[in-house]
């Protein structure tokens, strides 16, 4: 069953070149149907869960690939799979204008099961192998449209995901050779009796592993592969680039350090302080490149590294409720951010406007696409009664706990990238639907709001949005459970 | 409970409905149906007032410590009374002003909105909850801001929605530190600190009310975080920049009201250095606030940067502490919302019939328009602080409180910087009079014409004006009120 979820893409995707399908439609609703299918058989593998660990393959000693549902994997797992089918409905009408369908879909399905292959891994080799597999299936995605700059952009996404990779690789040696296991277990698995003398060399390779593993969180000073990114199709920046790649980073360090290092061992040491710093820099260094740039698919692509950078701050607060903060982000990231890239996205597609000084006065002109852009920029502000205040104020209610001087500098950053966040979404808003007496409703003939396969996953993404703003208690009790370790 | 959350959302529907609407043909039916609005908000606000008086209840949760509750207390009721009051005037005044502005519609939706949600603001029961709506009125008042869509409107929008959203997340900052060393959110005369967060956590508590008071003082107009104001306000429809610096910005002063009095408790601030450093910047605004309006030649400006001062004395009552001063305070709470509304719509009148924005224009302007000049005046000798009008008894109070306090220097700095200040508001309000009333021999009386605006215009006024007089003349019973609130939260 656990292997079948991460297989099935793969069957599909690689069907869809290969079955002779007569309509484009035909293979649609086969891929359609084959992913819904498989989150659904996600889903009931997390609601039906076994502590069982299935070992695929055995190679020496405790050295395995195999897979197990914690509380951890379900959460990403369960994000996994309830973004995915929404992200290939808008992808069938988004590539109707690229060339390649077939492919592009081949390589996007298949990333579904890699995806799941690190959310699944039960240890820490497990989750490397996807891990470098996942940037392997994404990279003719990011270079899909082949022309100069992709290939650029690839170029450098390939070289920067593999360099950070091999930064990983040093911290899973290290957990083999001091850990009694590199399975994953809450509260670490370093073993006091071998470390000896070594506490500050394996601090080191903390932060080294963190940095490697945050080149995908695109932590600073290893985020400038994102933005450029951003040229590939919008379904792949906004699925791969908002959430499943980018949140895999965040996801590995979660898993390096509440279940591998152990944060007994790490909290309050230097090594914490320094990765804090260094995720506090990128949260504000993130939202005033964001407030730079004009692109609107590279000023969202910032966003995301501040963004990814709130949930890496839960995360090496190393608390319990840091790691509440963390994942609540982690969701609800995920959710405002793809809302908002596939807005930027459907503006793409039915005006080819890419400049975020092109969008005066399209407010009227597209108005369930900016109303929809609306209210995920208000909730990535913060504002109280959407999804992103619940997530901001586990975060910030967390560092307050800590009673951590660093992390209390850490909520002024918070807050900082908050008003930055503010600036840079909602001059758009304000463009959108106040252009000035001036402005000559004339430029904009023709615009209209895209049809319902792009409408439908974006008003599904604003309802979770005020759901979550409004009642976030289950979500929120879950993931007190699997901070607790109750899964 | 029912009545609180009809005052709060029907208003809000009722915007949100307007705004979606197909433009209609025909102005007359916008504002019938706009009117029908106001009228019927104003009378769910006043049964609300009536009737739910001392209730309370809990909506729903946000999270399992974050509710979202309301509540009637006498302090809403002297806030949203108030709200109430200038917003239907100025609403019934923007009836006539609005025809020479365009999408009136829009105008009249976020007007309606912005109703709504300073209801809730005065309704808020606790502190999530009154941060929720501090940012929706940010959010929602910025296109009666912007509404002319001229650059300079669009850019002071901005910049209004910037500052006021800084303000917001400084007092978030602290809300987050106020949740965990309390025992919860709501508002309590006195303040909810626990004790023991109290002397162990002190130095931190404080730096927590500074950063907040600040925060909110951002849309108090407080200085160092008062730039935003005379650049927002002035660009704005005559009758919205009327609500916008007689209501709106109270919301600050209910916003740091609550706080102070009620959230952190005298007990705790009273002889700290943030009351010290308060006053400071109460005082520095004072008096900056008159002399930037001194020197400002554009009429709504100078009425812009006259607020700047005058809401600084309200919160150098607050600051103060001592049971005269808040009544001061608070009273001045009321007498300037009543004076600047009707001087912001005097303003209105006039670049309505004349379309000068400059005092120096404006020569003869008193015997043009007599009634509307001599409501400027009659208002504008109560900022001014002469008796009998609203503006002395406040000001007396504030200056009894302040010289009675134990504060060192304050205590008699601050009635001496009141008394400049006073001085320059004279300076800068009445060679509009004079001139006005008074044009100089040499003044052209063969142009002169009588145009008095229509009647829709100068009843709200009259009102106005009236009622800030009678502020001055029978205080008792609102100061009886005051003194009763006061008592509570001293």
């Amino acid at each position: 069953m656990i292997i079948l979820v991460i297989l099935l893409p793969f069957i599909a995707g690689i069907l869809v070149p290969l079955l002779p399908f007569k309509k484009r439609s035909h293979w649609e609703i086969f891929l359609e149907c084959a992913v819904i299918l498989n989150s659904i058989l996600v889903w009931y593998l997390m609601l039906h869960h076994s502590d069982s660990t299935f070992v695929l393959a055995h190679f020496t000693g405790d050295l395995n690939i195999s897979f197990r549902v914690d509380g951890l994997s379900m959460v990403f797992a369960g994000l996994v799979s309830a973004l995915w089918p929404f992200a290939t409905l808008y992808a069938f009408e988004y590539m109707t204008k690229e060339e390649h369908e077939k492919i592009f879909f081949l390589f996007y399905t298949m990333t579904y099961g890699v995806t799941l292959g690190i959310a699944l891994a039960a240890n820490l080799l497990t989750m490397y192998f996807f891990y470098e597999l996942l940037t392997l299936v994404t990279v003719p995605l990011v270079m899909h449209t082949l022309t100069r700059e992709a290939i650029l952009a690839s170029r450098k996404y390939l070289y920067y995901s593999l360099g950070g990779a091999a930064f990983a690789f040093l911290g899973l040696i290290m957990i083999i050779v001091y850990g009694t296991t590199n399975n994953f277990i809450l509260g670490g698995v370093l073993d006091p009796a071998r470390i000896g003398d070594k506490t500050n060399v394996l601090l080191l390779i903390y932060v080294i592993a963190f940095m490697g593993f945050g080149v995908k969180a695109a932590v600073c000073p290893f985020n400038s592969w994102l933005p450029q990114a951003g040229v590939a199709p919008t379904p792949v920046t906004a699925l791969l680039h908002a959430v499943a790649v980018v949140k895999s980073g965040a996801f590995a360090i979660i898993r390096l350090t509440y279940y591998s290092f152990g944060t007994d061992f790490l909290r309050g040491t230097w090594a914490q302080t320094t990765v804090m710093i260094i995720v506090m820099f990128t949260i504000v260094y993130g939202c005033s490149r964001a407030v730079k740039e004009t692109h609107l698919k590279r000023r969202l692509a910032y966003s995301t590294i501040s963004n990814l950078s709130y949930i890496l701050f839960g995360a090496v607060i190393m608390t319990p409720l840091g790691l509440v903060g963390a994942l609540s982000h982690l969701i609800i990231h995920a959710v405002m951010k793809i809302s908002s890239f596939f807005c930027a996205g459907a503006i793409i597609h039915q005006t080819e406007r890419n400049y975020v000084h092109e969008l005066d006065g399209m407010g009227y002109k597209m108005p369930c696409v900016f109303g929809v852009f609306t209210v995920s920029a208000l909730a990535l502000m913060g504002v109280p009664g959407l999804a992103g205040f619940i997530s901001k104020w586990n975060l910030a209610s967390a560092a307050v706990e800590s009673g951590n001087t660093v992390a209390y500098f850490g909520i002024v950053c918070l807050l900082i990238s908050a008003l930055l966040t503010a600036i840079y979404m909602l001059t758009i808003v304000v463009r959108a639907f106040f252009p000035g007496k001036d402005f000559d409703y004339s430029t904009l003939e023709g615009v209209k709001d895209p049809n319902w396969k792009m409408l439908a996953p974006l008003f599904v993404f604003t309802f979770f949005i005020i759901l979550f703003g409004v009642y976030s208690q289950p979500l929120v009790d879950f993931f007190y459970d699997v901070a607790a370790g109750l899964y | 409970m029912y009545l609180i959350l009809l005052s709060i959302f029907f208003p809000v529907l009722a915007g949100t409905c307007l705004l979606i609407k197909k433009e209609a043909a025909d102005r007359r039916s916008l504002l019938i149906t706009t009117g029908i609005c106001f009228v019927l908000t104003g009378v769910l606000v006043s049964a609300t007032l009536l009737t739910a008086y001392g209730t309370g209840f809990t909506l729903f949760y946000l999270t399992q410590s974050l509710p979202v509750c309301f509540g009637v207390d006498a302090m809403s009721v002297i806030f949203s009374a108030m709200t109430m009051i200038i917003f239907l005037c100025a609403g019934f005044f923007s009836f006539e002003y609005m025809k020479h502005e365009t999408k009136e519609k829009r105008y009249y939706g976020y007007y309606l909105i912005v109703f709504g949600v300073l209801n809730a603001l005065c309704f808020a029961g606790n502190l999530i909850t009154f941060y929720l709506f501090f940012e929706m009125l940010t959010l929602t008042s910025m296109p009666l801001v912007l509404h002319n869509g001229s650059r300079e409107a669009i850019m002071a929008g901005l910049k209004y929605l910037f500052y006021s959203l800084c303000g917001a997340y400084a007092a978030l900052f602290g809300i987050y530190f106020i949740h965990k060393y309390s025992d919860s959110l709501s508002f309590t005369a006195g303040g909810v600190l626990t004790s023991s967060a109290m002397t162990e956590h002190a130095g931190l508590l404080l730096i927590v009310a500074f950063v907040m008071i600040l925060g909110f003082g951002v849309k108090a107009g407080m200085f160092p975080m008062h730039a935003w104001l005379p650049a927002a306000h002035p660009v704005a429809p005559a009758p919205a920049s009327a609500v916008l610096s007689a209501v709106i910005v109270k919301a600050g002063i209910l916003a740091i009201v609550r706080l102070v009095y009620y959230i952190f408790g005298v007990s705790f601030l009273q002889g700290s250095w943030v009351q010290t450093a308060w006053l400071v910047l109460t005082l520095t605004t004072v008096f900056m606030g008159s002399m930037l309006a001194y020197r400002e030649k554009i009429l709504k400006k100078r009425l812009a940067y006259s607020t700047v001062s005058q809401l600084s004395y309200i919160l150098f009552g607050l600051a103060v502490m001592d049971a005269g001063s808040v009544t001061g305070g608070l009273l001045h709470v009321l007498a300037h919302g009543f004076i600047k509304s009707a001087l912001f719509l005097c303003a209105g009148a006039i670049i309505y019939t004349t379309g000068k924005t400059r005092v120096d224009e404006l020569r003869g302007i008193g015997k043009e328009m007599p009634l509307t000049m001599w409501c400027y005046t009659i208002v504008s000798l109560g900022l001014i602080g002469i008796p009998p009008t609203g503006g002395f008894v406040s000001k007396w109070y504030l200056a009894t409180g302040s010289l009675h306090s134990s504060i060192p220097v304050f205590s008699w700095l601050g009635p001496v910087i009141l008394l400049v200040s006073a001085l320059l508001t004279a300076g800068y309000l009445l060679p509009l009079t004079i001139q006005g009333f008074f044009p100089g021999a040499d003044y052209d009386y063969e142009h002169f014409k009588k145009r008095e605006p229509s009647r829709l215009m100068t009843i709200p006024l009259v009102i106005l004006t009236v009622l800030s007089v009678l502020v001055g003349l029978f205080p008792t019973p609102v100061i009886d009120y005051l003194t009763q609130i006061v008592s509570t939260i001293l």
